[in-house]
């Protein structure tokens, strides 16, 4: 009887010390003495650890320039690596094991695409803000309160390409995607784009993961003759497809996703075509970025000041949109907890959207420093980000202009033209 | 569909070739040592990351073969002396060794991920044009790669069949108690074997790079289960079982690729495998028949 009361038991004291710690890390922000933590939910190791490089890349000059104007209400921020592998079963774990021991705990980097789902629910359940790069069309209409993202769904992005290669002139087109989840996120609002666009899908290739050839699907890409090629999957893959592309003869203009414009990516592909081709070839559509504000130069202030910190190469974060997300999200985070005088997330969190969304009256900044001297001052304020305008919908999504860029021999984009957020809405998408 | 059912035998062909370099000098070391070693793919890596350090300080061209042999031969002696054997000696089994290649191949490619930045980088040796060849269209880098391997196959044959050498390690992986008693030095026997599969594994490494044109930490990890499920399908220690279980398991995949989805290639490939294991289960056990002990 006695034996049969002890997993109750155990089960009772677990859920307690969860309990508490949960409320430890919704309540008791300023136990540790003058510091706030802000965790990346990320993968930093396996093979999606360049979504961690991309995060640290935009959350180290994040931190750096709010410590630099003072911090938040006299608190420094400070950074903690959560590491999700990209597994929603090694997610968990590790999510819970932050939740139970970081007392501090503010704000979350994250959760990437792949373990989003699973750790979403515990986040906002723990009233934890996550600022997350997820485009799954699920977070279109996002319900969790704590959950913002300031990244464009896929379908959008798959939109923009499909706009960009009609501008073009391209008609018949050629969709090579990986076969891994991140990869096929974009693939249908680029095929529905197309239909509602007139433009000929003439083949649909899908690319299991770093193997060793794609030699018949390379064949079958070239006897559809393509205008042109619109992609996404992982390095290792892009780099032997189109290397093999090329060798065959078959190369033709490639449009990207956004997760194209990232190093490991750029580098493969640049390495399998060789620089010139690459160079002529290579478009990819990404959050419209390179118009150099005040916002776009203290963001590349900031990863100068910290590139001892950054990962190799730290210039390749100067224009990596996914770090530039980041940087604005934490900015709007540590912002949202100047105005509220608060930093506890179940203040905070609503006051998000009031520092970033256009409003009557509100003073303009473009920096973490400006913002607090306005807010100090009294003064209402919008904050827009390195990545453009912010505009909070009431599912807790911004998302702006699309870029098309080619890129440069250092990997830095080169502006082609705009694809407008009207311009993405206008295309009347079924089903994506 | 007849041109394109040959083009997928073609390519088939060639991913073959990628693929049993590294399958027979797998199979020659799981057949003699009963070591599933794991961290074969890593040495793939290491010996690619050599290979590519030799090319980008102006070893060229072919030499980068020999180059990823002898590092990957290296390494592997290192790994079999220093590592497996002293665990052979403590005791350790099948599956203990199984586990230690394992935690192995993580430590080796955690630190060549650490060392090379993440970062992909490009090896290109030959840039070739492509040609056709009957209603195969295919570039010459590919087809020195289908001779590499046709090489690679006829030297270990008669390697095996025509020197002492071979002589020894075949007796050694029919009964290595036998060959012991009748005066074979295994332990030399066992040294030659790391250094063979060593240079096959750096070799593959090289082959495989060559025809990718970029080399990462990655590399051999994502070859390896080709690499022992085409060693497993075509028996251990056979380097002509291995050859023909990459032709099947390589044009499988091409096949299907060109027919149906490249989502379902691989599928196909080791679903083959998964049936022979149903019609042999023996296979996974090593050369040596009805032996489960390790030869270190």
């Amino acid at each position: 009887m006695r034996l049969r009361k002890i997993p109750a038991a155990v089960a009772a004291c677990g859920l307690a010390a969860s309990a508490m710690a949960t409320a430890a890390t919704a309540e008791g922000r300023h136990a540790s003495g003058g510091s706030l933590t802000v965790a990346g939910v990320i993968a930093l190791t396996g093979s999606s650890d360049f979504e961690g490089q991309n995060q640290v890349g935009g959350l180290y000059p994040a931190l750096y320039a709010i410590n630099k104007a003072g911090g938040v209400l006299g608190d420094k921020l400070v950074f903690k690596g959560v590491d999700t592998r990209g597994d929603p079963a090694d997610a968990l774990p590790a999510v819970q094991q932050m939740l139970a021991t970081t007392s501090n705990l503010v704000a979350v980097a994250g959760p990437d695409t792949s373990s989003a789902p699973t750790i979403v629910p515990v986040l906002n359940s723990a009233k934890i803000p996550m600022m997350a790069v997820a485009g799954e069309s699920v977070y279109d209409r996002n319900t969790a309160p704590y959950f913002w993202r300031l990244f464009p769904p896929d379908a959008a992005n798959g939109t923009a390409m499909t706009l960009w290669a009609k501008r073009k002139g391209y008609t018949k087109v050629a969709a090579v995607f990986g076969t891994d989840s991140g990869s096929q996120g974009d693939k249908p609002g680029v095929i529905q784009s197309m239909k509602a666009l007139h433009l000929t899908l003439v083949a649909n290739v899908d690319l299991t993961p770093s193997q060793p050839t794609y030699l018949s699907s390379v064949r079958k890409v070239i006897a559809s003759h393509p205008q042109v090629i619109m992609t996404e999957s992982d390095a290792t893959t892009a780099g032997t497809f189109f290397g093999e592309l090329k060798q065959l003869g078959g190369l033709v203009p490639i449009v990207g996703t956004e997760a194209t414009f990232t190093s490991p990516w750029l580098t493969a592909v640049k390495g399998a075509l060789g620089t010139s081709d690459f160079l002529k070839d290579y478009t990819g559509l990404i959050t419209a970025p390179s118009k150099t504000t005040p916002a776009v130069k203290a963001y590349q202030q900031a990863v100068t000041a910290v590139k001892g910190q950054e990962p190799k190469p730290w210039q390749s974060y100067l224009s990596n949109p996914f770090s530039i997300t980041y940087y604005d999200g934490m900015v709007s985070v540590a912002l949202a907890m100047v105005a509220s005088k608060s930093t506890k997330p179940s203040v905070f969190n609503n006051a998000i959207p009031s520092v970033t969304n256009p409003g009557k009256g509100k003073m303009v900044v473009y920096t973490f420093a400006q913002g607090k001297a306005a807010l100090a001052a009294g003064k209402k304020i919008q904050y827009v980000g390195a990545t453009g305008l912010i505009d909070f919908d009431r599912w807790h999504n911004s998302f702006g202009n699309q870029e098309a860029v080619k890129s440069a021999a250092s990997l830095k984009p080169i502006s082609l033209g705009v694809v407008t957020a009207q311009q993405i809405e206008a295309v009347p998408v079924k089903g994506a | 569909m007849w041109s394109t059912f040959v083009s997928a035998v073609g390519f088939g062909v060639v991913l073959a070739s990628i693929i049993s370099v590294a399958a027979m000098g797998f199979t020659i070391q799981f057949g003699l040592t009963n070591v599933l070693n794991l961290s074969f793919g890593a040495v793939m890596t290491v010996a690619a990351f050599v290979a590519y350090l030799a090319n980008s300080h102006g070893v060229g061209g072919w030499s980068d073969l020999a180059i990823g042999g002898v590092a990957g031969a290296a390494l592997t002696l290192l790994l079999g002396r220093g590592i497996f054997k002293p665990y052979a000696r403590r005791g350790a089994q099948l599956f203990e060794m199984m586990m230690v290649t394992l935690g192995l191949s993580l430590i080796i490619d955690y630190a060549v991920q650490a060392i090379s930045h993440n970062n992909i980088y490009q090896y290109a040796v030959l840039p070739s044009r492509p040609f056709q060849l009957g209603a195969i269209l295919i570039t010459h880098t590919q087809l020195i790669i289908v001779f590499i391997s046709i090489g690679v196959l006829v030297g270990l044959l008669a390697l095996l069949r025509l020197t002492k050498v071979g002589k020894a390690l075949r007796a050694m992986a029919a009964d290595p108690d036998l060959a012991r008693a009748c005066g074979i030095r295994t332990g030399q026997i066992v040294v030659v074997t790391w250094l063979l599969s060593g240079f096959l594994c750096g070799l593959a490494g090289v082959v495989y790079i060559i025809n990718t044109q970029s080399v990462g930490y990655t590399t051999g990890e994502l070859f390896l289960p080709l690499v022992v499920a085409a060693a497993i399908l075509g028996g251990a220690g056979s380097p002509l079982g291995a050859v023909l279980a990459s032709l099947i398991m390589g044009i499988v995949t091409e096949v299907v690729s060109a027919f149906g989805s490249d989502s379902y290639s691989t599928v196909a490939g080791f679903g083959i495998l998964v049936l022979v294991l149903l019609s042999r289960p023996g296979s996974v056990r090593g050369g040596q028949a009805g032996h489960t002990q390790l030869t270190l």
